[in-house]
């Protein structure tokens, strides 16, 4: 047998030896492209061997840390709730049983307490909070913050969020500068939620721009953290150079319905940013401020159609009356389509005067003009 | 005479091996970047982000197209599956193109539907609307249903829907396909996180839906196709979408969003004249127009594709449909590069004029053809006695044993990312079929391919996709 596999071994080797150069190169990539799929097959059981092995084990340790958080700490007879968490002795030993030298246990454990401290309120979040703090559960996130990963720290800091704990300033602040965009992202979210200063302070500085999912995240941390204290925008509004930051001020303003950044909005209508100008038209619009109806006429011709579309849209949500004879005409005269609908749209919107001109234009246009009214009017249609 | 034959001959071998050489080193690439695509994917995407966006005013709105073409059979509980996508801002156009069985009938009776006064819009060109519909039912007001007259495309129909689409984005799939509900949040989540580009197409991975299971329009348990030749589409699926898409989005070349499930920019697509009706492969003609329409207009653009499976597609089950559908797509082809071979190695069209268009050109368009001038010759050589048998043997193993670890590749980097199949059984069946591939599908892909070239050039006329459903486990039993 031994001889045999010498034997093709050696005519093996003759073979590539005496081959041309590309023969022995595709010789060299069968070995590789086999060695590969083997490896690619090992390591694919592997994978799904471990997998399945970690899904048993959580089977298993799930029920077990829910039953033990629900009995001994959420519906623990024992723990007083006219104390203040702060001075319960939470009974850590039963969560002794658990494997927690694991760090996979520990995860698991982890997750189930931010799972359901984003159920409950009051003293059953802060009695959750100092389990962890208690069962050192803090330290993995700590080990977390300072790997050289960023999603490792990206990580932490989402924990740290969880379960509201402290970060220092000086931890946060060049992280919320970082150059990865996804770690700068999470500690801007982190500043916000647990800086006891200035949750708002890196509006300041922040140079690169916003992006939409940055605010998605950032409008959801502002607008869901209780105790906050929120800033007048407009300061942002008037001073920031970053016009994504800008942009962003006006969503917080119409949400908050912060009238006392209108007048810095005001301004903002004359801004050579078309869609900063455009921004600021929506906003005011649904912040239903009469007093910029004017400014919005006067600006009108002047615009881009995206610009008009949102006048148009902005008059009907302001709903004063002053300018039905204006989204008349322009649904009567206006070229583009989408001015039309939008005027037309504002026009049935709008009570009052504007029911008259509705009728009149019902009785005396026809073709498409009609549709886009009907359109505009039919409760089923909602765009 | 020897001389010149030989001088053709050598200069053919030559050409071949560049030609090999350089398709090896691309799949090498690819698998490489793939993995490191699909890495980065998995580390900037969490559940949590995606419940963030579904809770978010700030959620751009995006609309659903589905052309329907005599699809009674499926399409209540196609569109009760659109139904059950879990996105804060949405509505669905589902397109009846001029159906002749009860399509349409069924879904006015079934969703409370009444014909409205609807200022239709055309800004791109299609055959006549007849009529659009809208619920009185409020759990349905985000459906809307357009009856027109046929226009023998998918590429009409759809066009019609973006023309009356309310938002500035519209994902594009097929009535029969079944969404993941995530399928929005997933596809608008990269458009929100592009910096400086514009995304202007976006894409995800599909798979074969034919062994899954489904209830109620949900995937209740994904399985691979216990038939061979749509298993064989499942593991050509997982190696174009999760090996070369991902490879190609880590370059922004991304060479095509499939028609199944594809998130567009509605004001390039509408710029850029909307989806050909007079194309075989209306997908790949359209993101080839919008790319070129971008690079015209200085716009910096990017197309991206994710690897998370978010739609199932019934694959062709038998020879006859499956050929019908591989003719089609190469013909598409051959039409595309004939339309826009202006591109071709223009550097002013960037990425694409130099990089995209010349590799659908040599490595899609050209391998069939390349693949037979090879057969030939090698018959002739070998009835001649020129051919070297161990040494060809030798290639030919390496060829199988190379196409056979990237196919292998993809399954693992597949597996590694997303555990899909619930039994090792079924993963080990699916990495059989890369040792079969290469004998029973690969040959058929080319003759399929072969024969589109020839209705092409032959200009045989051909209609859209009338493919046979067999529908759903489960679904199909309801409908």
């Amino acid at each position: 047998m031994n001889t045999t596999i010498s034997d093709i071994w050696q005519e093996i080797r003759y073979f590539y030896t005496n081959a041309p150069l590309a023969i022995q190169i595709a010789m060299v990539f069968i070995v590789i492209a086999v060695s590969a799929t083997v490896t690619a097959y090992l390591v694919i059981l592997r994978s799904r061997y471990r997998s399945h092995r970690r899904a048993k084990q959580l089977q298993k340790l799930m029920p077990k840390i829910d039953d033990l958080l629900i009995n001994e700490i959420l519906a623990n007879p024992d723990i007083p709730q006219d104390v203040h968490p702060s001075k319960i002795d939470i009974p850590t030993m039963a969560f002794e049983q658990l494997p927690l030298q694991k760090r996979w246990a520990r995860t698991a454990l982890t997750e189930r307490i931010i799972h359901f401290r984003s159920n409950v309120k009051g003293n059953s979040g802060a009695l959750l909070r100092n389990l962890y703090l208690q069962l050192d559960l803090d330290k993995d996130a700590a080990r977390k913050l300072k790997s050289p990963r960023w999603d490792h720290k990206v990580r932490a800091l989402s924990e740290y969020v969880s379960l509201e704990l402290p970060i220092s300033d000086v931890t946060l602040l060049p992280l919320a500068n970082s150059r990865n965009r996804e770690l700068r992202a999470a500690a801007r979210q982190a500043y916000i939620k647990l800086s006891k200063n200035e949750p708002f302070k890196f509006f300041d500085s922040v140079t690169d721009p916003l992006l939409p999912w940055d605010q998605v995240e950032l409008f959801r941390i502002i607008t869901t953290t209780e105790d906050i204290s929120i800033p007048n925008f407009a300061r942002w509004i008037t001073y920031s150079s970053n016009k994504s930051v800008v942009s962003f001020c006006l969503k917080l303003v119409v949400h908050y319905n912060q009238i006392a950044a209108v007048p810095a909005i005001i301004k903002l209508l004359d801004n050579r940013d078309h869609y900063l100008r455009g921004d600021a038209i929506n906003a005011l619009g649904k912040l239903r401020i009469k007093e910029a109806e004017d400014k919005f006429a006067q600006l009108y011709t002047t615009q881009p159609l995206f610009c008009q579309v949102e006048i148009l849209k902005a008059l009907g949500r302001i709903n004063s009356g002053k300018y039905v004879d204006f989204l008349r005409n322009e649904f009567l005269h206006a070229t583009e389509f989408d001015l039309r609908k939008a005027a037309a749209r504002s026009i049935a919107r709008n009570s009052g005067k504007a029911r008259e001109v509705l009728e009149e234009l019902l009785a005396t246009t026809s073709g498409q003009d009609l549709l886009i009214l009907k359109h505009c009017m039919n409760p089923l249609i909602k765009y | 005479m020897d001389t010149i034959t030989d001088v053709i001959l050598r200069f053919y071998e030559s050409a071949i091996f560049v030609y090999g050489l350089t398709l090896i080193l691309v799949y090498a690439l690819l698998a490489i970047l793939s993995l490191v695509a699909i890495r980065r994917y998995l580390s900037r995407t969490t559940q949590k982000q995606l419940d963030v966006l579904a809770g978010s005013p700030m959620a751009p709105g995006i609309t659903i197209l589905a052309p329907a073409y005599n699809e009674g059979l499926t399409i209540i509980a196609n569109v009760r599956s659109l139904l059950t996508v879990n996105y804060p801002r949405f509505e669905i156009v589902i397109i009846n193109d001029g159906s002749t069985d009860n399509t349409l009938e069924q879904l006015i009776q079934e969703f409370d539907m009444v014909a409205v006064d609807f200022a239709y819009n055309e800004k791109i060109r299609t055959q006549p609307v007849r009529q659009i519909f809208k619920s009185r039912d409020l759990a349905y007001s985000n459906l809307v249903v357009i009856d027109k007259v046929n226009g023998k495309s998918k590429a009409d129909a759809t066009n019609a829907g973006i023309n009356i689409a309310s938002f500035n984005y519209f994902l594009c799939t097929d009535v029969d396909c079944v969404l993941h509900k995530d399928t929005l949040l997933e596809l608008i989540k990269p458009v929100l996180q592009e910096g400086k580009r514009r995304l202007i197409a976006i894409g995800a991975t599909l798979r074969i839906a034919n062994s899954s299971e489904f209830d109620e329009g949900v995937m209740t348990r994904m399985r691979p196709p216990r038939k061979f030749l749509p298993r064989f589409q499942e593991v050509e699926y997982i190696r174009s979408f999760v090996l070369g898409k991902m490879g190609w989005t880590y370059l922004n070349c991304v060479p095509n969003v499939s028609g199944g499930l594809g998130l567009f920019d509605k004001e390039i697509a509408i710029k850029s004249g909307g989806y050909d009706h007079s194309s075989f492969g209306e997908d790949m003609e359209l993101l080839t127009r919008m790319c070129i329409f971008c690079k015209d207009n200085r716009i910096d653009y990017a197309v991206r594709y994710i690897p998370r499976t978010l739609c199932w597609t019934e694959g062709p089950a038998t020879l006859q449909i499956f050929g019908r559908q591989r003719t089609r797509w190469a013909r598409g082809l051959a039409q595309l590069i004939k339309a826009h071979f202006h591109v071709f190695l223009r550097p002013r069209y960037g990425r694409f004029g130099m990089v995209v268009f010349p590799y659908n050109f040599f490595f899609e368009v050209l391998a069939p053809l390349i693949e037979l001038s090879g057969i030939i010759v090698y018959i002739i050589l070998a009835v001649s006695g020129y051919i070297n048998w161990p040494y060809a043997i030798m290639l030919l193993i390496f060829v199988y044993t190379y196409a056979v670890m990237i196919s292998t590749m993809a399954i693992l980097w597949d597996q590694l990312s997303f555990r899909y199949y619930k039994t090792v059984r079924e993963v080990l069946s699916l990495c059989m079929m890369p040792f079969l591939e290469f004998l029973f599908y690969h040959p058929l892909i080319t003759i399929f391919s072969l024969k589109g070239y020839f209705y092409f050039l032959t200009g045989k006329r051909s209609t859209w996709g009338n493919m046979q459903r067999q529908g759903f486990q489960k679904a199909a039993a309801k409908a």
